[in-house]
Protein backbone atom coordinates (compact mmCIF):
# COMPACT_ATOMS: atom_id res chain seq x y z
CA UNK A 1 0.00 0.00 0.00
CA UNK A 2 1.53 3.64 -1.12
CA UNK A 3 0.48 5.98 1.74
CA UNK A 4 -0.72 9.95 0.86
CA UNK A 5 2.53 11.29 1.81
CA UNK A 6 4.82 9.59 -0.27
CA UNK A 7 2.65 10.26 -3.17
CA UNK A 8 2.90 14.39 -2.04
CA UNK A 9 6.84 13.51 -1.05
CA UNK A 10 6.81 12.47 -5.12
CA UNK A 11 4.86 14.99 -6.50
CA UNK A 12 6.71 17.53 -4.79
CA UNK A 13 9.74 16.55 -5.56
CA UNK A 14 8.78 16.14 -9.61
CA UNK A 15 7.06 19.99 -9.31
CA UNK A 16 9.79 21.71 -6.95
CA UNK A 17 12.08 20.54 -9.60
CA UNK A 18 9.64 21.82 -12.86
CA UNK A 19 9.13 25.28 -11.30
CA UNK A 20 12.86 25.53 -10.52
CA UNK A 21 14.34 24.09 -13.62
CA UNK A 22 11.71 26.69 -15.79
CA UNK A 23 13.85 29.97 -14.41
CA UNK A 24 17.48 27.74 -14.90
CA UNK A 25 18.82 28.70 -18.05
CA UNK A 26 18.09 32.64 -17.26
CA UNK A 27 19.72 32.13 -14.06
CA UNK A 28 22.57 29.84 -15.32
CA UNK A 29 22.68 32.67 -18.98
CA UNK A 30 23.10 35.12 -16.83
CA UNK A 31 25.21 34.04 -14.43
CA UNK A 32 23.52 34.80 -11.40
CA UNK A 33 23.34 31.25 -10.07
CA UNK A 34 25.10 32.47 -6.92
CA UNK A 35 21.76 34.42 -6.02
CA UNK A 36 19.69 31.01 -5.52
CA UNK A 37 22.22 30.22 -2.85
CA UNK A 38 22.44 33.62 -1.60
CA UNK A 39 18.37 34.13 -1.51
CA UNK A 40 18.20 30.75 0.19
CA UNK A 41 20.91 31.89 3.04
CA UNK A 42 18.89 34.96 3.26
CA UNK A 43 15.62 33.15 3.73
CA UNK A 44 17.33 31.31 6.65
CA UNK A 45 17.29 34.66 8.69
CA UNK A 46 13.81 35.26 7.45
CA UNK A 47 12.43 31.66 8.70
CA UNK A 48 14.09 32.15 12.32
CA UNK A 49 12.49 35.92 11.97
CA UNK A 50 9.17 34.66 11.96
CA UNK A 51 9.89 31.53 14.28
CA UNK A 52 11.39 34.23 16.78
CA UNK A 53 8.24 36.35 16.87
CA UNK A 54 5.57 34.24 16.09
CA UNK A 55 4.95 34.86 12.66
CA UNK A 56 3.61 33.60 9.46
CA UNK A 57 6.77 31.47 8.10
CA UNK A 58 6.08 31.71 3.98
CA UNK A 59 4.77 35.41 4.55
CA UNK A 60 7.82 36.67 6.69
CA UNK A 61 10.59 35.17 4.93
CA UNK A 62 9.23 36.17 1.94
CA UNK A 63 9.00 39.57 2.50
CA UNK A 64 12.28 39.38 4.41
CA UNK A 65 14.08 38.30 1.10
CA UNK A 66 12.35 40.89 -0.91
CA UNK A 67 13.76 43.45 1.29
CA UNK A 68 16.71 42.47 1.20
CA UNK A 69 17.35 41.80 -2.23
CA UNK A 70 16.04 45.28 -3.03
CA UNK A 71 18.61 46.51 -0.34
CA UNK A 72 21.40 45.15 -1.98
CA UNK A 73 20.82 46.91 -4.79
CA UNK A 74 20.14 49.58 -3.49
CA UNK A 75 23.69 49.91 -1.52
CA UNK A 76 25.33 48.51 -4.45
CA UNK A 77 24.31 51.42 -6.69
CA UNK A 78 24.52 54.24 -4.40
CA UNK A 79 27.69 53.25 -2.65
CA UNK A 80 28.99 51.73 -5.70
CA UNK A 81 29.60 48.51 -3.91
CA UNK A 82 30.65 45.26 -6.17
CA UNK A 83 27.12 43.59 -6.56
CA UNK A 84 29.15 39.99 -5.66
CA UNK A 85 30.22 41.54 -2.31
CA UNK A 86 27.13 43.22 -1.29
CA UNK A 87 25.39 40.13 -1.83
CA UNK A 88 28.28 38.38 0.42
CA UNK A 89 28.11 40.53 3.00
CA UNK A 90 24.22 40.48 3.48
CA UNK A 91 24.24 36.52 3.15
CA UNK A 92 26.58 36.52 5.62
CA UNK A 93 24.75 39.04 7.97
CA UNK A 94 21.46 36.95 7.29
CA UNK A 95 22.85 33.80 8.60
CA UNK A 96 24.36 35.69 11.31
CA UNK A 97 21.06 37.31 12.70
CA UNK A 98 19.14 34.18 11.77
CA UNK A 99 21.68 31.61 14.06
CA UNK A 100 21.62 34.35 17.05
CA UNK A 101 17.61 34.79 16.89
CA UNK A 102 17.50 30.72 17.02
CA UNK A 103 20.06 30.57 20.07
CA UNK A 104 17.91 33.08 21.69
CA UNK A 105 14.75 30.89 21.42
CA UNK A 106 16.00 28.63 24.56
CA UNK A 107 13.73 25.87 23.74
CA UNK A 108 13.82 25.59 20.09
CA UNK A 109 15.62 23.36 17.97
CA UNK A 110 16.34 24.00 14.83
CA UNK A 111 17.16 20.98 12.66
CA UNK A 112 20.11 22.08 9.96
CA UNK A 113 20.09 19.10 7.93
CA UNK A 114 16.33 19.60 7.12
CA UNK A 115 17.27 23.08 6.08
CA UNK A 116 20.09 22.30 3.88
CA UNK A 117 18.04 19.42 2.23
CA UNK A 118 14.87 19.99 2.91
CA UNK A 119 12.07 17.67 4.76
CA UNK A 120 9.93 16.02 1.92
CA UNK A 121 7.92 13.65 3.92
CA UNK A 122 6.43 17.05 5.76
CA UNK A 123 4.55 17.85 2.34
CA UNK A 124 0.94 17.93 2.14
CA UNK A 125 -1.81 18.83 -0.12
CA UNK A 126 -1.41 22.75 0.31
CA UNK A 127 2.35 22.75 -0.71
CA UNK A 128 1.47 20.23 -4.06
CA UNK A 129 -1.18 22.71 -4.74
CA UNK A 130 1.25 25.75 -3.99
CA UNK A 131 3.62 24.06 -6.09
CA UNK A 132 1.49 23.40 -9.32
CA UNK A 133 -0.08 27.26 -8.77
CA UNK A 134 3.75 28.05 -8.86
CA UNK A 135 5.00 26.10 -11.59
CA UNK A 136 1.47 27.94 -13.97
CA UNK A 137 2.73 31.51 -12.53
CA UNK A 138 6.15 31.19 -14.08
CA UNK A 139 5.43 29.56 -17.47
CA UNK A 140 3.02 32.00 -18.02
CA UNK A 141 5.34 34.87 -17.05
CA UNK A 142 8.02 32.73 -19.71
CA UNK A 143 5.81 32.75 -22.14
CA UNK A 144 4.70 36.20 -21.53
CA UNK A 145 8.04 37.58 -21.75
CA UNK A 146 9.61 35.73 -23.38
CA UNK A 147 10.81 38.44 -25.55
CA UNK A 148 12.03 40.86 -22.97
CA UNK A 149 13.60 37.90 -20.49
CA UNK A 150 15.49 36.68 -23.75
CA UNK A 151 17.37 40.02 -24.54
CA UNK A 152 17.55 40.78 -20.66
CA UNK A 153 19.64 37.57 -20.45
CA UNK A 154 21.56 38.15 -23.89
CA UNK A 155 22.30 41.75 -21.95
CA UNK A 156 20.73 43.99 -20.36
CA UNK A 157 22.14 47.14 -21.11
CA UNK A 158 21.96 46.88 -25.16
CA UNK A 159 18.23 46.16 -24.59
CA UNK A 160 18.01 48.96 -22.58
CA UNK A 161 19.18 51.22 -25.37
CA UNK A 162 16.83 49.09 -27.71
CA UNK A 163 14.32 50.31 -25.66
CA UNK A 164 13.12 46.86 -24.37
CA UNK A 165 11.55 47.22 -20.46
CA UNK A 166 14.22 45.30 -19.29
CA UNK A 167 14.04 46.65 -15.97
CA UNK A 168 10.11 46.06 -15.12
CA UNK A 169 11.35 42.75 -16.53
CA UNK A 170 14.07 42.13 -14.25
CA UNK A 171 12.15 43.38 -11.21
CA UNK A 172 9.53 40.99 -11.70
CA UNK A 173 12.08 37.68 -12.53
CA UNK A 174 14.11 38.67 -9.48
CA UNK A 175 11.12 38.73 -7.20
CA UNK A 176 9.98 35.59 -8.63
CA UNK A 177 13.13 33.95 -8.37
CA UNK A 178 12.83 34.73 -4.62
CA UNK A 179 9.30 33.33 -4.12
CA UNK A 180 10.33 30.52 -6.07
CA UNK A 181 13.26 29.69 -3.50
CA UNK A 182 11.24 30.69 -0.52
CA UNK A 183 8.42 28.29 -1.46
CA UNK A 184 11.13 25.54 -2.44
CA UNK A 185 13.34 25.65 0.60
CA UNK A 186 11.02 24.11 2.66
CA UNK A 187 10.52 21.18 0.32
CA UNK A 188 14.33 20.83 -1.40
CA UNK A 189 16.55 22.75 1.17
CA UNK A 190 19.22 25.10 0.31
CA UNK A 191 21.36 22.20 -1.80
CA UNK A 192 18.79 20.85 -4.17
CA UNK A 193 17.23 24.49 -4.48
CA UNK A 194 21.06 25.72 -5.53
CA UNK A 195 20.98 22.85 -7.87
CA UNK A 196 17.95 22.87 -9.52
CA UNK A 197 18.46 26.54 -10.11
CA UNK A 198 22.00 25.38 -12.02
CA UNK A 199 22.22 22.01 -13.47
CA UNK A 200 18.95 21.47 -15.68
CA UNK A 201 20.19 24.27 -17.68
CA UNK A 202 23.64 23.65 -17.70
CA UNK A 203 22.49 20.30 -18.92
CA UNK A 204 20.35 21.49 -21.78
CA UNK A 205 22.89 23.61 -22.78
CA UNK A 206 25.18 20.63 -23.26
CA UNK A 207 22.38 19.30 -25.84
CA UNK A 208 20.10 21.56 -26.80
CA UNK A 209 21.30 24.73 -29.30
CA UNK A 210 18.50 26.80 -29.00
CA UNK A 211 17.18 28.55 -26.08
CA UNK A 212 12.72 27.53 -26.18
CA UNK A 213 14.86 23.87 -26.53
CA UNK A 214 16.92 24.70 -23.57
CA UNK A 215 14.23 25.09 -21.68
CA UNK A 216 11.84 22.66 -22.47
CA UNK A 217 14.67 20.06 -22.06
CA UNK A 218 15.80 21.42 -18.18
CA UNK A 219 12.23 21.00 -17.46
CA UNK A 220 12.62 17.58 -18.61
CA UNK A 221 15.95 16.85 -16.93
CA UNK A 222 14.55 17.85 -13.65
CA UNK A 223 11.44 16.13 -13.49
CA UNK A 224 13.40 12.70 -14.19
CA UNK A 225 16.02 13.31 -12.02
CA UNK A 226 13.77 14.51 -9.06
CA UNK A 227 11.40 11.19 -9.93
CA UNK A 228 14.15 8.77 -9.79
CA UNK A 229 16.16 10.39 -7.42
CA UNK A 230 12.72 10.09 -5.29
CA UNK A 231 12.41 6.51 -6.09
CA UNK A 232 16.23 5.33 -5.44
CA UNK A 233 16.23 7.24 -2.20
CA UNK A 234 13.06 5.41 -1.17
CA UNK A 235 14.31 1.91 -2.09
CA UNK A 236 17.63 2.20 -0.95
CA UNK A 237 16.65 4.42 2.47
CA UNK A 238 18.99 7.57 1.44
CA UNK A 239 18.17 11.23 1.97
CA UNK A 240 15.99 12.18 -0.73
CA UNK A 241 17.50 15.55 -1.74
CA UNK A 242 21.09 14.20 -1.80
CA UNK A 243 20.34 11.48 -3.88
CA UNK A 244 18.22 13.81 -6.21
CA UNK A 245 21.27 16.19 -6.86
CA UNK A 246 23.57 13.26 -7.20
CA UNK A 247 21.20 11.54 -10.17
CA UNK A 248 21.10 14.79 -11.91
CA UNK A 249 25.28 15.31 -11.81
CA UNK A 250 25.34 11.65 -13.25
CA UNK A 251 23.12 13.07 -15.93
CA UNK A 252 25.87 16.02 -16.17
CA UNK A 253 28.42 13.91 -16.55
CA UNK A 254 26.93 12.30 -19.32
CA UNK A 255 25.73 14.81 -21.49
CA UNK A 256 29.35 16.12 -21.03
CA UNK A 257 30.69 13.16 -23.24
CA UNK A 258 27.77 13.71 -25.92
CA UNK A 259 28.76 17.66 -26.17
CA UNK A 260 32.58 16.38 -26.44
CA UNK A 261 31.34 14.29 -29.30
CA UNK A 262 29.49 16.95 -31.00
CA UNK A 263 31.99 19.45 -31.12
CA UNK B 1 19.74 67.59 -35.20
CA UNK B 2 22.16 66.74 -31.61
CA UNK B 3 23.04 69.45 -29.66
CA UNK B 4 25.52 69.20 -27.05
CA UNK B 5 25.18 72.36 -24.81
CA UNK B 6 28.65 73.19 -22.60
CA UNK B 7 28.71 69.40 -21.64
CA UNK B 8 31.51 68.39 -18.63
CA UNK B 9 31.95 65.00 -17.15
CA UNK B 10 34.09 64.24 -14.41
CA UNK B 11 34.20 60.83 -12.04
CA UNK B 12 35.88 61.24 -8.61
CA UNK B 13 36.97 64.68 -9.37
CA UNK B 14 38.89 63.94 -12.42
CA UNK B 15 37.70 65.55 -15.52
CA UNK B 16 36.43 62.97 -18.29
CA UNK B 17 34.98 65.82 -21.06
CA UNK B 18 34.99 69.52 -20.69
CA UNK B 19 32.94 72.38 -22.20
CA UNK B 20 31.83 70.04 -25.41
CA UNK B 21 29.33 72.44 -27.16
CA UNK B 22 28.94 71.50 -31.02
CA UNK B 23 25.71 70.20 -33.04
CA UNK B 24 25.23 67.79 -35.64
CA UNK B 25 23.01 68.10 -38.31
CA UNK B 26 21.09 65.67 -40.14
CA UNK B 27 22.29 63.49 -42.67
CA UNK B 28 26.10 64.30 -41.86
CA UNK B 29 28.53 61.33 -41.74
CA UNK B 30 30.16 62.46 -38.55
CA UNK B 31 33.60 60.86 -37.21
CA UNK B 32 35.19 61.38 -34.03
CA UNK B 33 38.08 60.84 -33.73
CA UNK B 34 40.92 61.29 -30.94
CA UNK B 35 43.55 59.44 -28.81
CA UNK B 36 43.00 56.40 -26.44
CA UNK B 37 41.23 58.31 -22.83
CA UNK B 38 40.13 61.10 -25.13
CA UNK B 39 36.38 60.42 -23.82
CA UNK B 40 34.88 59.31 -27.58
CA UNK B 41 33.05 56.38 -25.79
CA UNK B 42 31.67 58.68 -23.01
CA UNK B 43 30.43 60.97 -25.65
CA UNK B 44 28.98 57.89 -27.14
CA UNK B 45 27.40 56.55 -23.43
CA UNK B 46 25.98 60.21 -22.65
CA UNK B 47 24.30 60.50 -25.95
CA UNK B 48 22.66 57.14 -25.76
CA UNK B 49 21.09 57.83 -22.23
CA UNK B 50 23.91 55.46 -20.21
CA UNK B 51 25.41 57.74 -18.05
CA UNK B 52 23.41 60.25 -16.90
CA UNK B 53 25.20 62.35 -14.20
CA UNK B 54 26.68 64.76 -16.32
CA UNK B 55 26.88 69.09 -16.08
CA UNK B 56 25.18 70.86 -19.75
CA UNK B 57 22.69 69.27 -21.89
CA UNK B 58 22.30 67.37 -24.83
CA UNK B 59 19.38 67.81 -27.17
CA UNK B 60 18.06 65.51 -30.07
CA UNK B 61 15.26 67.34 -32.26
CA UNK B 62 14.65 69.74 -29.82
CA UNK B 63 14.08 67.78 -26.94
CA UNK B 64 16.04 66.85 -24.00
CA UNK B 65 17.88 63.25 -25.26
CA UNK B 66 16.73 61.40 -22.13
CA UNK B 67 13.27 62.41 -22.86
CA UNK B 68 13.84 61.73 -27.18
CA UNK B 69 15.52 58.84 -25.75
CA UNK B 70 12.53 57.48 -24.09
CA UNK B 71 10.31 57.14 -27.33
CA UNK B 72 12.65 55.99 -29.75
CA UNK B 73 15.34 53.84 -29.87
CA UNK B 74 18.93 54.66 -31.12
CA UNK B 75 20.48 52.16 -33.47
CA UNK B 76 23.87 51.48 -31.52
CA UNK B 77 27.18 49.00 -32.62
CA UNK B 78 29.25 49.70 -29.08
CA UNK B 79 33.02 48.68 -29.40
CA UNK B 80 32.46 45.38 -27.59
CA UNK B 81 28.72 44.01 -27.73
CA UNK B 82 29.52 41.62 -23.96
CA UNK B 83 27.62 38.26 -24.51
CA UNK B 84 28.16 34.76 -23.47
CA UNK B 85 30.38 32.94 -26.39
CA UNK B 86 27.66 30.02 -25.72
CA UNK B 87 24.48 32.24 -26.08
CA UNK B 88 22.05 30.18 -27.74
CA UNK B 89 20.75 32.89 -30.21
CA UNK B 90 21.09 33.25 -33.99
CA UNK B 91 22.07 36.50 -36.18
CA UNK B 92 18.38 36.54 -36.57
CA UNK B 93 17.17 36.93 -33.09
CA UNK B 94 19.72 39.36 -32.71
CA UNK B 95 18.75 41.79 -35.65
CA UNK B 96 15.02 41.02 -34.38
CA UNK B 97 16.22 43.00 -31.35
CA UNK B 98 16.08 46.01 -33.61
CA UNK B 99 12.16 45.22 -34.03
CA UNK B 100 11.64 44.83 -30.29
CA UNK B 101 10.56 48.72 -28.96
CA UNK B 102 8.10 48.55 -31.85
CA UNK B 103 6.45 45.70 -30.30
CA UNK B 104 4.01 45.96 -27.34
CA UNK B 105 4.63 44.18 -23.94
CA UNK B 106 4.98 40.81 -24.23
CA UNK B 107 3.89 40.43 -27.47
CA UNK B 108 5.97 38.25 -29.84
CA UNK B 109 7.56 38.89 -33.42
CA UNK B 110 5.73 37.94 -36.18
CA UNK B 111 5.89 36.40 -39.93
CA UNK B 112 6.58 40.02 -41.26
CA UNK B 113 9.09 41.11 -38.64
CA UNK B 114 11.20 38.20 -39.34
CA UNK B 115 11.07 38.71 -43.07
CA UNK B 116 11.86 42.68 -42.32
CA UNK B 117 14.95 40.94 -40.26
CA UNK B 118 15.76 38.87 -42.91
CA UNK B 119 15.91 42.03 -45.52
CA UNK B 120 18.10 44.09 -43.37
CA UNK B 121 20.71 41.30 -42.87
CA UNK B 122 20.53 41.35 -46.83
CA UNK B 123 21.19 44.94 -46.94
CA UNK B 124 23.75 44.56 -44.65
CA UNK B 125 25.50 41.47 -46.46
CA UNK B 126 24.59 38.94 -44.08
CA UNK B 127 21.31 37.33 -45.59
CA UNK B 128 23.32 33.94 -44.99
CA UNK B 129 24.17 33.98 -41.57
CA UNK B 130 20.76 34.30 -40.18
CA UNK B 131 20.59 30.68 -38.81
CA UNK B 132 24.05 30.96 -37.82
CA UNK B 133 24.59 31.35 -33.66
CA UNK B 134 26.43 34.10 -32.86
CA UNK B 135 29.39 32.43 -30.89
CA UNK B 136 29.99 30.98 -34.48
CA UNK B 137 30.44 34.24 -36.09
CA UNK B 138 33.69 36.15 -37.13
CA UNK B 139 33.86 40.08 -35.92
CA UNK B 140 33.42 41.32 -39.14
CA UNK B 141 30.31 39.12 -39.50
CA UNK B 142 28.91 40.24 -36.26
CA UNK B 143 29.49 44.17 -36.62
CA UNK B 144 26.98 43.39 -40.13
CA UNK B 145 24.53 41.29 -37.94
CA UNK B 146 24.69 44.56 -35.25
CA UNK B 147 24.45 47.03 -37.95
CA UNK B 148 21.46 44.80 -40.02
CA UNK B 149 19.91 45.42 -35.88
CA UNK B 150 20.67 49.47 -35.86
CA UNK B 151 18.79 49.59 -39.35
CA UNK B 152 15.83 47.66 -38.29
CA UNK B 153 14.92 50.59 -35.92
CA UNK B 154 14.08 53.08 -38.34
CA UNK B 155 16.36 55.32 -36.43
CA UNK B 156 17.49 58.38 -38.03
CA UNK B 157 20.59 58.39 -36.15
CA UNK B 158 23.01 55.21 -36.05
CA UNK B 159 25.72 55.27 -33.95
CA UNK B 160 28.76 52.99 -34.08
CA UNK B 161 31.90 52.59 -31.27
CA UNK B 162 35.00 52.19 -33.24
CA UNK B 163 33.11 49.58 -35.45
CA UNK B 164 36.49 48.54 -37.29
CA UNK B 165 38.04 47.14 -34.10
CA UNK B 166 36.89 44.32 -34.36
CA UNK B 167 36.95 43.37 -38.41
CA UNK B 168 39.71 42.40 -40.44
CA UNK B 169 41.40 45.04 -42.74
CA UNK B 170 39.62 43.78 -46.06
CA UNK B 171 36.53 43.82 -44.19
CA UNK B 172 36.55 47.72 -43.44
CA UNK B 173 36.17 48.66 -46.30
CA UNK B 174 33.50 46.70 -47.25
CA UNK B 175 31.79 47.57 -44.09
CA UNK B 176 32.39 51.64 -44.52
CA UNK B 177 30.46 50.89 -48.20
CA UNK B 178 27.63 49.41 -46.70
CA UNK B 179 27.70 52.61 -43.88
CA UNK B 180 27.88 54.81 -46.96
CA UNK B 181 24.90 53.54 -48.83
CA UNK B 182 22.78 53.94 -45.32
CA UNK B 183 24.01 57.18 -45.15
CA UNK B 184 22.86 58.13 -48.88
CA UNK B 185 19.13 56.90 -47.32
CA UNK B 186 19.58 60.31 -45.55
CA UNK B 187 20.63 58.86 -41.99
CA UNK B 188 22.77 60.25 -39.80
CA UNK B 189 26.19 58.24 -38.91
CA UNK B 190 27.92 59.19 -36.15
CA UNK B 191 31.23 56.60 -35.77
CA UNK B 192 34.02 56.65 -33.38
CA UNK B 193 36.99 55.50 -34.66
CA UNK B 194 41.13 55.35 -35.22
CA UNK B 195 41.45 55.02 -38.89
CA UNK B 196 41.73 57.87 -40.47
CA UNK B 197 42.75 57.70 -43.41
CA UNK B 198 39.62 55.29 -44.12
CA UNK B 199 37.21 57.85 -42.65
CA UNK B 200 38.92 60.90 -44.50
CA UNK B 201 36.48 59.59 -47.94
CA UNK B 202 33.42 58.84 -46.16
CA UNK B 203 32.53 61.04 -44.04
CA UNK B 204 31.47 64.17 -43.94
CA UNK B 205 32.18 65.90 -40.70
CA UNK B 206 34.73 65.56 -37.94
CA UNK B 207 35.13 66.15 -34.37
CA UNK B 208 38.14 66.37 -32.89
CA UNK B 209 38.07 65.39 -29.51
CA UNK B 210 41.32 65.05 -26.48
CA UNK B 211 38.71 65.48 -22.70
CA UNK B 212 37.99 68.86 -24.82
CA UNK B 213 37.07 70.13 -28.44
CA UNK B 214 39.98 70.42 -30.76
CA UNK B 215 37.56 71.20 -33.63
CA UNK B 216 34.13 70.30 -35.06
CA UNK B 217 33.63 71.31 -38.46
CA UNK B 218 33.27 69.76 -41.80
CA UNK B 219 35.44 67.27 -42.96
CA UNK B 220 37.62 68.95 -45.86
CA UNK B 221 38.20 72.38 -43.81
CA UNK B 222 40.07 70.38 -41.46
CA UNK B 223 43.92 70.52 -41.41
CA UNK B 224 46.24 68.04 -40.52
CA UNK B 225 48.08 70.62 -37.95
CA UNK B 226 44.64 69.94 -35.84
CA UNK B 227 44.52 67.02 -35.47
CA UNK B 228 48.41 66.46 -34.53
CA UNK B 229 47.38 68.85 -31.70
CA UNK B 230 44.42 66.33 -30.64
CA UNK B 231 46.27 63.19 -30.73
CA UNK B 232 49.75 64.84 -29.45
CA UNK B 233 53.24 65.54 -30.74
CA UNK B 234 53.71 61.37 -31.53
CA UNK B 235 51.34 61.25 -34.15
CA UNK B 236 51.50 62.04 -38.00
CA UNK B 237 49.58 61.56 -40.87
CA UNK B 238 50.53 58.30 -42.86
CA UNK B 239 49.15 58.15 -46.27
CA UNK B 240 48.12 54.43 -47.08
CA UNK B 241 46.22 52.35 -49.66
CA UNK B 242 44.23 49.60 -49.44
Amino acid sequence: MIYNFIIYAFLGCVLSGISLALFSPFVTLRKISYMGEALSHIAFAGIALALFFGLNIHITTLLFVVIISLLIGIVSKRFKLDEANAITIFLSVSMSIGIILISLKNNYTFDLASYLFGNVLLIGKADIVQLVILSAVNLFFILFVYKELFYLTYNAEIAGVYRIRVKLVNYLFLILLAVNIVINLKIAGIILVSAQLILPAVIAFNIAKRFTWAIVIGVLVSMISAGIGFLLSWYFNLPTGASIVVFEFCIFVLTLTFKRKHN
Amino acid sequence: MIIFNNVNYNIDGKSILMNIDFTIKDGEFVAIVGPNGAGKSTLIKLLLGLIDDFEGSIEIDGFDHIKWLRQHPIGYLPQKEIFDRHFPATALDIALMGLASKLSFGKRFSRSDIDKAKKSLEVCGAQHLHKSLIGSLSGGEFQRVLLARALLTDSPYIVLDEPEASIDRPGVLGFFEILRTIHATGKTIITISHDLHTLSSYCTFLVCLNKTLHCHSQMDLVDAEVIQKTFGESFHIIEKDY
